[in-house]
């Protein structure tokens, strides 16, 4: 019997990069396949080609029960269906809209819709999955995990046999515990008939308990393709990060002179909020969300407004809402939301890295050195470990991961002595984040003061100092040392522990 | 090639990571890649995605040779082409400097406008000295920019809806300057300046070879044209990288304006009269070139090539079309089919490659309307 989808040395190059390099891997019928990487390894790519969004190289081949599968597109006959994380149903109307509107309107375009008859067959369809929820209330209403049992329902309607492939992209990036678990019923019922899946993630511990068989791709290539039973967490991690994974707790910081020192900072939900920051120290913030701690580094920067206190930077103080400034007397600041606010998507990987500092690129003619340039990208590039190391790639055709490689890279280029990161390694795979935080650690060691805002206090505990938890706009509570644990920082945000608010200006350890 | 030399720092052994230390160490690798980078470019340049306009022009070139070859293979007609359109080609790389950090300028053809009023107006009328009235001119050019620049930085109107309100005052300026009737009478010194000839060629052609020459290199190969990009890219990661994005529109709507003006100047020179009417028939072409010349050299870039080869392209053809004794309908029909088939292209071409610079341009247009400020949808702005 053959594969119900074969992959066979298909590889995909983009201008300067090669984001497959000759994979291959197949799926046999009643199999779930688990596809993994980190990000920028080349799943994404592979699901593109699967779905006809990239053509890729000439040389392998796609078969889909031994027919090429441009072959199959072009009779229309599809067998590959995909799920993308955002699922593609419109939230504003209910599951039963969601579940018509694939359907084709061939002869019935005008026909009036028979509701109770609609809602039945829909009701039927989820049943088989053993999903009960409201069908006629807007999708957006509906739990996350339900949400992708309608997308699983709307990608299956219609296969005229069971042995077709789903493809589900990072299917469970919004889920959580019992979601999940629901969410894995649906997908095992799915290969009860004889259907395929793979399954795209980079949640280790979920597709242990899922999948029949993993694939693990780095850098293009497929460099694990074990069935579940050999193979481990640790294995897999080793395979995915090509390195062995660890944490960075800091040794304890000597006390440098103070290089931030912050009063009064109100702005946004920030209320009145005090820092110093000492050189070599890497402070958090964290609390939850509206407690004041995904604005505080912008007013600190500068780049909101703020309604009260000063900020000196090395003894002289900084206005707001002039960046420029800011950056000009040493300070960086990498901003949440890469896309928005990080990096321009639409320049390159080169001119995203030196735009923060141009004057040290100046030739006499007041023109760019490009040789200059071009050899201070070439080490910075290295220094971050950016994949692929292509300085003239378009910063948009980068993974999230090495993007924020680029961004960060861009703010110690400036030498700052503060550096400030929000949300820093938001939406980046492991091993981008361990190598983030390798750099956090090699820039505080030079001396640099950081202060990272994140909402991952499990990033927090591992790598800080100490850690300032805000709430209702203050500082709630200071961790360091012993106190420092992921536990204590949940607790502290919540404000479980303590009822009394501390004392607002809050001192170096 | 930086002189200083420093050992390069080595990996202690318990540390992962270096990071560079500056400056940059000469390592005569940059060097040998600059060369094959360079290979590189020059072919790519002859790829059709980034000159589809030169095999346009080649085509054009090849069908009216054989259709009408007794006129247009004549070098009267080259010339007189070449000469026509230095002014449009001025205009069009003055547009393109605001368009690359994000701003639309719409005035752009109410500046040419007011420039061949007011220089007219102070030369005839005036009788202000020729130096000084053409410096005036390019003043008056200066402050429009900085008036429509804080519009868009200060006010925070949105540059398409702050441009088209500059453009409308213009053009009542204009129209209150001149009371709508002709300014004649100009100096002939200043009449020269439009219309002598340099080795058969007029002088606007010379002038076009300066500016764009200039705004290249400003453009393509300075920090500053770095950073005009960079805030058309994005102009809150720009900020936020330490540029002061107003000032840099501000300035870019400076130096359109000073060359809109002084092509406004030209024109009235080469018309030898101030015609009030001239400048708003501008903004239509100008800004094609400016697309269409977006498509081409650099792909999703407002580039100074480009936008003149995007003139020079759609004015052969339309000259053929003319010699061909086409109807007076057919040049405004190929202009409009040349764009759209060209940007058309040019987007599906790029599909796969996400977004431009271009498209970003016109869909925050769009987004916004009328509510203009970044900060209401969260941004890092101050307000």
């Amino acid at each position: 019997m053959p594969a119900l989808l074969e992959i066979r040395d298909i590889s995909k190059t983009f201008p300067g990069v090669r984001a497959l390099d000759r994979v291959s891997m197949q799926v046999e019928p009643g199999e779930i396949v688990a596809l993994l990487g980190q990000n920028g390894s080349g799943k994404s790519t592979l699901v593109k080609v699967l779905a006809g969004i990239h053509d890729p190289d000439p040389g392998g081949e796609i078969t889909v029960h031994g027919s090429p599968l441009g072959q199959l597109r072009h009779a229309r006959e599809h067998r590959l269906h995909f799920i993308h994380q955002d699922l593609g149903l419109i939230p504003t109307l209910t599951a039963v809209e969601n579940l018509d509107i694939s359907r084709p309107l061939a002869r019935r375009a005008l026909r009036p819709i028979r509701a109770r008859q609609e809602m039945r067959a829909a009701r039927a369809l989820l049943r088989e999955f053993g999903a009960d929820f409201r069908l006629d209330i807007p999708v957006k209403e509906l739990t996350a995990a339900q949400r992708t049992i309608v997308a699983i329902v709307r990608a299956l309607d219609g296969w005229k046999r069971a042995d077709n492939v789903l493809v589900l992209d990072e299917p469970t990036a919004t889920l959580h515990g019992e979601e999940v678990n629901s969410l894995f019923d649906a997908v095992r019922r799915v290969t009860r008939d004889g259907a395929g899946v793979i399954f795209v993630s980079h949640r280790l511990e979920e597709v242990l308990m899922l999948a029949d068989r993993m694939v693990v791709l780095r850098d293009g290539r497929v460099v694990a393709d074990h069935a579940r039973a050999d193979t481990g967490h640790d294995g897999l991690a080793r395979a995915i990060a090509g390195r062995e994974v660890r944490g960075h707790r800091p040794r304890a910081c000597e006390r440098g002179e103070i290089v931030l020192k912050a009063r009064s900072i109100a702005g946004d939900t920030v209320g009145s909020v005090g820092v110093d920051l000492c050189a070599g120290e890497i402070t958090g913030i964290t609390g939850l969300v509206g407690s004041g701690s995904e604005h505080l580094l912008g007013l600190l920067f500068g780049a909101r407004p703020r309604l009260g206190g000063t900020v000196e930077l090395g003894g002289t103080s900084l206005p707001a809402g002039r960046p420029w400034v800011s950056v000009a007397r040493g300070m960086a600041f990498v901003p949440a939301e890469r896309q928005r606010f990080g990096g321009v998507m639409s320049m390159t990987v080169q001119e995203n890295l030196t735009l923060a500092d141009l004057r040290t690129l100046r030739s006499k003619r007041g023109a760019i050195d490009a040789a200059a340039e071009r050899r201070e990208v070439v080490r910075w590039m290295e220094a971050v470990d950016l994949r692929p190391r292509a300085p003239a790639l378009q910063l948009d055709l980068l993974s999230g991961g090495n993007q924020q490689k680029v961004v960060l890279a861009k703010c110690l280029r400036t030498r700052p002595s503060v550096l400030l990161m929000d949300e820093p390694t938001q939406g980046v795979d492991v091993g981008a984040k361990s190598g983030i935080h390798e750099l956090v650690a090699e820039a505080a060691d030079r001396g640099v003061g950081v202060l990272i805002a994140s909402s991952d206090v499990k990033e927090l505990a591992a790598i800080c100092h100490r850690v300032l938890v805000l709430r209702s706009g203050r500082v709630g509570a200071e961790c360091s040392g012993e106190s420092l644990s992921e536990a204590r920082l949940v607790s502290e945000s919540l404000g479980a522990r303590s009822e009394s608010v501390y004392e607002l200006e809050t001192v170096g350890p | 090639m930086t002189t200083e030399h420093r050992p390069p720092k080595l990996r202690s052994p318990g540390q992962t990571v270096v990071l560079p230390e500056e400056p940059a160490q000469p390592d005569g690798l940059g060097d040998a890649g600059q060369d094959g980078s360079r290979l590189r470019a020059a072919l790519g340049l002859l790829h059709p995605r980034r000159t589809s306009a030169i095999y346009v022009f080649i085509a054009i070139f090849i069908i009216f040779s054989l259709w009408v070859p007794s006129t247009f293979l004549s070098g009267t007609t080259w010339k007189t082409l070449l000469d026509e359109q230095a002014i449009t080609a001025i205009v069009a790389v003055g547009l393109i400097i605001p368009m690359a950090a994000g701003a639309f300028d719409l005035a752009v053809g109410s500046e040419v406008g007011f420039g061949v009023i007011l220089v007219a107006w102070l030369l005839a009328d005036k009788h202000v000295a020729l130096i000084p009235g053409l410096a005036l001119t390019l003043l008056a050019g200066a402050l429009i920019g900085v008036m429509s620049g804080l519009l868009i930085t200060r006010v925070r109107i949105d540059s398409f809806i702050a441009t088209l309100g500059v453009s409308s005052i213009l053009t009542a300026m204009t129209t209150a300057v001149s009371g709508g009737e002709e300014v004649l009478n100009l100096p002939i010194r200043f009449e020269n300046l439009g219309s002598n000839q340099l080795l058969g060629l007029q002088y606007p052609v010379y002038y076009l070879i300066v500016v764009a020459a200039v705004a290249w290199y400003v453009l393509e190969r300075t920090p500053i044209g770095r950073r005009i990009y960079a805030t058309g890219g994005n102009i809150e990661a720009a900020r936020l990288s330490g540029i002061n994005t107003g000032r840099v529109i501000i300035c870019t709507l400076i130096a359109g304006g000073v060359i809109a003006a002084a092509g406004g100047a030209l024109l009235s020179a080469s018309l030898d009269a101030g015609d009030p009417t001239v400048g708003p028939s501008y903004l239509l072409p100008v800004l094609s070139a400016a697309f269409l010349g977006s498509t081409q050299i650099k792909p999703g870039r407002f580039n100074v090539l480009g936008t003149v080869l995007a003139v020079y392209v759609l004015a052969a053809g339309v000259k053929g079309l003319e010699l061909a004794g086409a109807p007076d309908w057919i040049p405004d029909l190929f202009n409009g089919l040349a764009l759209l088939i060209a940007v058309g292209v040019a987007k599906t071409q790029r599909r796969n490659v996400h977004t431009s610079s271009i498209r970003r341009l016109v869909d925050r247009s769009l987004r916004r309307g009328g509510d203009t400020s970044a900060a209401a949808s969260g941004g890092y702005q101050n307000s």
